[in-house]
C-alpha cells in the first residue's frame, strides 16, 4: 500500500466540496434505502447526468455513497413494517420485527446502526490493507465453490428457523422450485413461464419478499385489527441500553469478519454472509430458541455482515474491474462516462480516485452513523400510528416499490399473489423466510452446480477434489452431521452405548 | 418587496399555465407536423438493466436528443428476454414517436436461434431510423491456459471450455463458430452476463471466452488476459494488435451493434426529426469520448443500411449455425 496516495485520498477527501458530495450521497442513499424497491442502482442511473458537470473524484464520492448509504436505510423497514428490501436483510426481519412487537425497535434499530457502522469500517480497512491479496481469492472462487456454499446456505436456511424444521423444509423447498421459473440460462428452454414474456427473466426477488413479508403481514393484521394495536403502545427505550451493546458486541465483531471476506464473491455473497453470520450466532449462542424470538444478536449479526460486504464488493471493482452486483455495474459505467476505466491499473493510473473514493467511506459511515442514530427516535414514531392508517400506506410502498425494480404492473400482480400466499403460510404456522432465502439460493446452486459440471465434463469428483469446494463440502457434511453426532455423545455419556444409526440424515431430526 | 415576490409568482403562474396550454394544443393537433415534434416527453425503452452497454449507450443518446430536441428523453429500463420485453413495449406504442428504443442487433439477428419461435421478436413491428455504433467481441485466454493464439487451440489435445455471456448472444455466436470451423471439440459454459464470465476467465474456471471489447479491455492492457481474435469484419481501433477471424482463416464474423426504432408507420417527419438530432449528437465531442471510453466503434448508417445488414446477418448465422451444428439453445 502507497502510504503518501493513501494520506493524499485524506486530503482530497475533507475538500470542503467533496465533504459535501459524500453527505448527499449518503443522505439520498438513506432515504432510498427506506423505501423498498426503488434501490442504488437505479439512484444512481437517473442521478448519473448530475455527474457529467462535476469533478469525476466528488462525483464517484457521491455516488458510492448512495450505495452504502441506502444499507443503512434498508434495516429500517426490515425491523419496523417487516418489509425487507434486499435479499441480506431477511435475516435481519426474523429478529428485527420481533422486537419491534415486543417495542424494542429503538434497540433493534440502534444496534444495527452502530453494527453497520463497525462492519463498514472493518471492512474499509481491509480494503485498505489487503484489497489486492483478497481479490486473488475471489478469482479462485469458482462455480463449483459457489454451488457448494449455496448448498451450505441452504442447509443453513433450513436449521435457523425456530418452528417446525418439517414446514421449514417443506418452505424452502418450494422456494427452490420458485427459482426455477424463467428462461433456462443454459438451454433457452422456458420452464414455468406460461408463455409469457413477462416471466422469462423469472420473478425478481423483491417481488417475492413484499409479498410475502410485507403484504402478508398487513392482511394477517387485517384480521386481528380490532383485537390488540399493532406493537405496545409505549414504545420503551429508545437507545440501546449498554447490556444490550455488550450482548451485541460479539455478534458485531464476527459478523463484520464474515461480511468483509463473503462480500468479496461477486454474486450472492452478500446474502450469504447475513445468512452465515446469523447462523453462526445462533449456533455458538448459549441458549438458541430465543433466536428469531427477539434475539438482539440476530439484529446485530446479519446487519453488521451486510454492511461488511457491500463494502468489500468495491474491492472486485476497483481492483479488477469485475462490477459484483448491479449496483457496482452502476459504477463501473459512471466511472467510464466519466473517463476512467476501472481495472487492475486504476490504482496506479488514477490514486486519488482510488483513494479518495475508499476514504471518503470512512467519512460517509460517520455521517451515517451521525444521522441514524436520532433518526431512530422519529422512525419508532412510525409504530404508534393506528394499524388502519400504517396498513394502507405500506400497501402503498410496497406497490410503489415493486413497480420501480422493473416498470411492470405485471410485478404488482404477482406481489399480490405472493402476499396472499405468505398470508395463507402466516395461518398455518409456515414461515417465509427459509422460502425467500432459498428462492435467493437456489439459482446460484442450479447454476453454480450446472456451470461446474460443463467445466468438469460430467465428472461430479471435481467437487471434492478442488480445495475450497472440498472444503465447504466438508463443512456442510459436518453442519449436517453435528446434531446427530451431538446426540450420539450425550447417549454415550448417559451410559448407553446403542450406536446403530451414526448417520443421521441432518434434516430428520 | 413582499408585493414584488407575489407579482413575479403570479406571472410566472400564468406563464406556465399559458406553456402547458400550449403543450396541449400541440399533442391535439399535432402528428403531421415535424416541428412540433416531441410533444411532451419521449419514452426511451432499453431492454437491459442500468449500467450495462446497452442502457449506457441508450442514457448517451438521450442526452444528445434532450439538447438537441428540448424535450426530456427518459430512459426506462425494461429488462428481460434478451430485450424483448421493451422490443414489445415499443412495437405496441402508438406511432407518434413518443415511444422510442435503441435497440440490438442480436435481439433480431442471433436470439431466434435460441429461443422457439413464438418468442421471437419481429424486425416488422418497428421502423429502424438510425444506426448508432457497433459493439466488438473478443476471444480472450486466461495467462495460466497455455493458450496464446488461436493456432495453439487448434492444436488443443483437450476438450475446451467457453466461458459465454449468455444463452442467444452474439459472444456465444462467436465463440461457437469458431471452434466449430476450427473443428476443436470445446464446451459452451454460459455465465448470466459479461462481469461473472470474465470473472470466470480471469480465475481460469474456463479456459477462453468471449466478451465485448469493453468488458475485457481493462484486463487486456494490464497483461491479465491474452487477446486470440476479434470477430469484427476488420480489425477494432482499441486492439490494433488483435487479428480478426477472417485473418486467422476463420469464416467467423459477428458484432453486436445497435440503432434506433420507432413503432411501425411512424411519420416520416418525426423519424427525420430524430435521426438528425442524433446526427447531431454524434458530432458531439461528448459523445464521441463516450465512444472511446467504451470501446465503441461507431455505425452511423442510415436506417434501411441496417436492416439490410440485419437481415444479411440474419440469414448469414442461421446457414453457419445450420453447417457447424451448432446448438445454441432449445429452438
Amino acid at each position: 500500500m502507497d502510504v503518501n496516495a493513501f494520506l493524499d485520498g485524506f486530503g482530497l477527501v475533507t475538500e470542503p466540496q467533496n465533504l459535501l458530495y459524500c453527505l448527499i450521497g449518503v443522505l439520498i442513499g438513506m432515504l432510498i434505502g427506506v423505501l423498498p424497491g426503488l434501490g442504488p442502482a437505479a439512484t444512481i442511473a437517473i442521478l448519473l447526468p448530475i455527474t457529467y458537470s462535476i469533478d469525476p473524484v466528488s462525483a464517484i464520492i457521491m455516488l458510492a455513497g448512495i450505495y452504502y448509504g441506502a444499507q443503512y436505510g434498508g434495516t429500517i423497514t426490515s425491523v419496523l413494517l417487516r418489509l425487507p428490501g434486499e435479499a441480506s436483510s431477511v435475516v435481519t426481519v426474523f429478529d428485527g420485527f420481533a422486537l419491534a412487537k415486543q417495542g424494542k425497535a429503538g434497540t433493534a434499530l440502534g444496534v444495527a446502526a452502530i453494527g453497520s457502522f463497525v462492519g463498514a469500517t472493518v471492512s474499509i480497512l481491509g480494503l485498505t490493507l489487503v484489497a489486492p491479496l483478497i481479490a486473488g481469492w475471489a478469482l479462485s472462487f469458482g462455480d463449483p465453490e459457489y454451488a457448494a456454499l449455496a448448498l451450505l446456505g441452504v442447509l443453513l436456511v433450513a436449521t435457523i428457523g425456530n418452528g417446525n424444521k418439517l414446514k421449514a423444509m417443506i418452505a424452502a423447498a418450494v422456494g427452490l422450485l420458485l427459482a426455477t421459473v424463467g428462461r433456462d440460462s443454459f438451454s433457452g428452454a422456458e420452464r414455468f413461464t406460461f408463455d409469457s414474456l413477462q416471466l422469462t427473466e423469472g420473478i425478481d426477488f423483491v417481488v417475492v419478499a413484499m409479498g410475502l413479508f410485507g403484504v402478508g403481514e398487513i392482511l394477517y393484521n387485517l384480521e386481528e385489527r380490532h383485537g390488540k394495536p399493532h406493537v405496545p403502545a409505549a414504545v420503551a427505550n429508545i437507545w440501546p441500553s449498554r447490556k444490550d451493546l455488550k450482548q451485541s458486541s460479539g455478534a458485531i465483531g464476527r459478523g463484520s469478519v464474515i461480511g468483509f471476506v463473503l462480500g468479496v464473491l461477486p454474486g450472492g455473497g452478500a446474502v450469504m454472509s447475513s445468512l452465515a453470520a446469523y447462523a453462526a450466532e445462533k449456533r455458538i449462542a448459549k441458549r438458541p430458541e430465543r433466536f428469531g424470538r427477539g434475539a438482539i444478536e440476530g439484529v446485530a449479526a446479519p446487519e453488521t455482515a451486510n454492511n461488511a460486504a457491500a463494502t468489500s464488493s468495491f474491492i472486485p471493482l476497483l481492483t479488477l474491474g469485475i462490477p459484483a452486483n448491479a449496483s457496482m455495474a452502476m459504477l463501473f459505467g459512471a466511472l467510464l462516462i466519466l473517463g476512467i476505466s476501472p481495472g487492475p491499473q486504476l490504482v496506479e493510473e488514477r490514486p486519488d480516485l482510488f483513494w479518495g473514493v475508499i476514504n471518503s467511506m470512512y467519512i460517509g459511515n460517520l455521517i451515517l452513523l451521525a444521522l441514524s442514530i436520532p433518526l431512530v427516535g422519529i422512525f419508532v414514531r412510525i409504530l404508534r400510528v393506528r394499524p388502519a392508517i400504517l396498513a394502507p400506506i405500506t400497501a402503498l410502498i410496497t406497490i410503489l416499490g415493486v413497480y420501480t425494480i422493473n416498470n411492470s404492473t405485471f410485478d404488482i400482480f404477482v406481489m399480490i399473489v405472493f402476499g396472499l400466499i405468505g398470508y395463507l403460510m402466516k395461518k398455518t404456522g409456515f414461515e417465509p423466510g427459509p422460502m425467500v432465502l432459498a428462492f435467493v439460493l437456489g439459482s446460484i446452486v442450479e447454476d453454480g452446480f450446472r456451470r461446474s459440471m460443463l467445466i468438469f465434463d460430467g465428472d461430479p469428483t471435481g467437487f471434492f477434489t478442488r480445495p475450497i469446494s472440498g472444503t465447504i463440502l466438508a463443512a456442510f457434511v459436518l453442519v449436517a452431521l453435528w446434531p446427530a453426532a451431538k446426540a450420539l455423545l450425550a447417549r454415550r455419556k448417559t451410559g448407553s452405548d446403542d450406536t446403530s444409526e451414526p448417520h443421521v440424515p441432518a434434516g430428520h431430526r | 418587496m413582499r408585493t414584488t415576490t407575489h407579482l413575479l409568482a403570479a406571472t410566472a403562474g400564468v406563464a406556465a399555465l399559458a406553456l402547458s396550454a400550449c403543450g396541449v394544443s400541440n399533442t391535439a393537433g399535432g402528428g403531421g407536423d415535424g416541428e412540433e415534434y416531441p410533444a411532451g416527453n419521449v419514452e426511451m425503452y432499453v431492454g437491459a438493466s442500468a449500467g450495462g452497454s446497452s442502457d449506457l449507450i441508450s442514457r448517451a443518446v438521450s442526452k444528445g436528443l434532450s439538447d438537441e430536441l428540448g424535450a426530456s428523453f427518459p430512459v426506462i429500463n425494461q429488462e428481460g428476454a434478451n430485450g424483448a420485453l421493451a422490443a414489445n413495449k415499443v412495437a405496441k406504442a402508438k406511432a407518434d414517436g413518443q415511444t422510442i428504443a435503441i435497440q440490438n442487433a442480436s435481439l433480431f439477428a442471433i436470439t431466434p436461434l435460441a429461443v422457439s419461435e413464438d418468442e421471437v421478436t419481429d424486425l416488422g413491428d418497428f421502423d429502424v431510423v438510425q444506426g448508432v455504433s457497433r459493439d466488438d467481441y473478443v476471444m480472450v485466454t486466461g495467462p495460466k491456459s497455455g493458450f496464446t493464439s488461436l493456432d495453439d487451440i487448434k492444436s488443443a489435445k483437450k476438450k475446451v471450455t467457453y466461458g459465454t455471456t449468455g444463452v442467444g448472444t452474439g459472444a456465444q455466436l462467436s465463440c461457437g463458430l469458431t471452434y466449430g470451423s476450427a473443428g476443436v471439440e470445446a464446451e459452451a459454459v454460459p455465465f448470466d452476463g459479461g462481469a461473472p464470465a470474465l470473472t470466470a476467465v480471469l480465475g481460469n474456471q474456463v479456459d477462453t471466452a468471449c466478451l465485448q471489447v469493453g468488458e475485457a479491455i481493462e484486463n487486456i492492457e494490464s497483461g491479465k488476459l491474452t487477446p486470440l481474435s476479434v470477430f469484427g469484419p476488420e480489425r477494432v481501433d482499441y486492439l490494433p494488435d488483435v487479428p480478426t477471424a477472417k485473418e486467422q482463416g476463420l469464416d467467423v464474423e459477428v458484432a453486436q451493434y445497435r440503432f434506433m426504432t420507432v413503432p411501425k408507420g411512424t411519420p416520416d417527419d418525426v423519424k427525420d426529426a430524430i435521426a438528425e438530432a442524433m446526427q447531431a449528437t454524434f458530432e458531439t465531442k461528448a459523445y464521441q469520448d463516450f465512444n472511446k471510453q467504451n470501446s465503441l466503434t461507431p455505425m452511423e448508417i442510415p436506417g434501411d443500411e441496417v436492416v439490410t445488414q440485419l437481415e444479411k446477418d440474419k440469414k448469414r448465422f442461421a446457414d453457419l449455425v445450420a453447417e457447424y451444428d451448432l446448438d445454441l439453445g432449445a429452438s
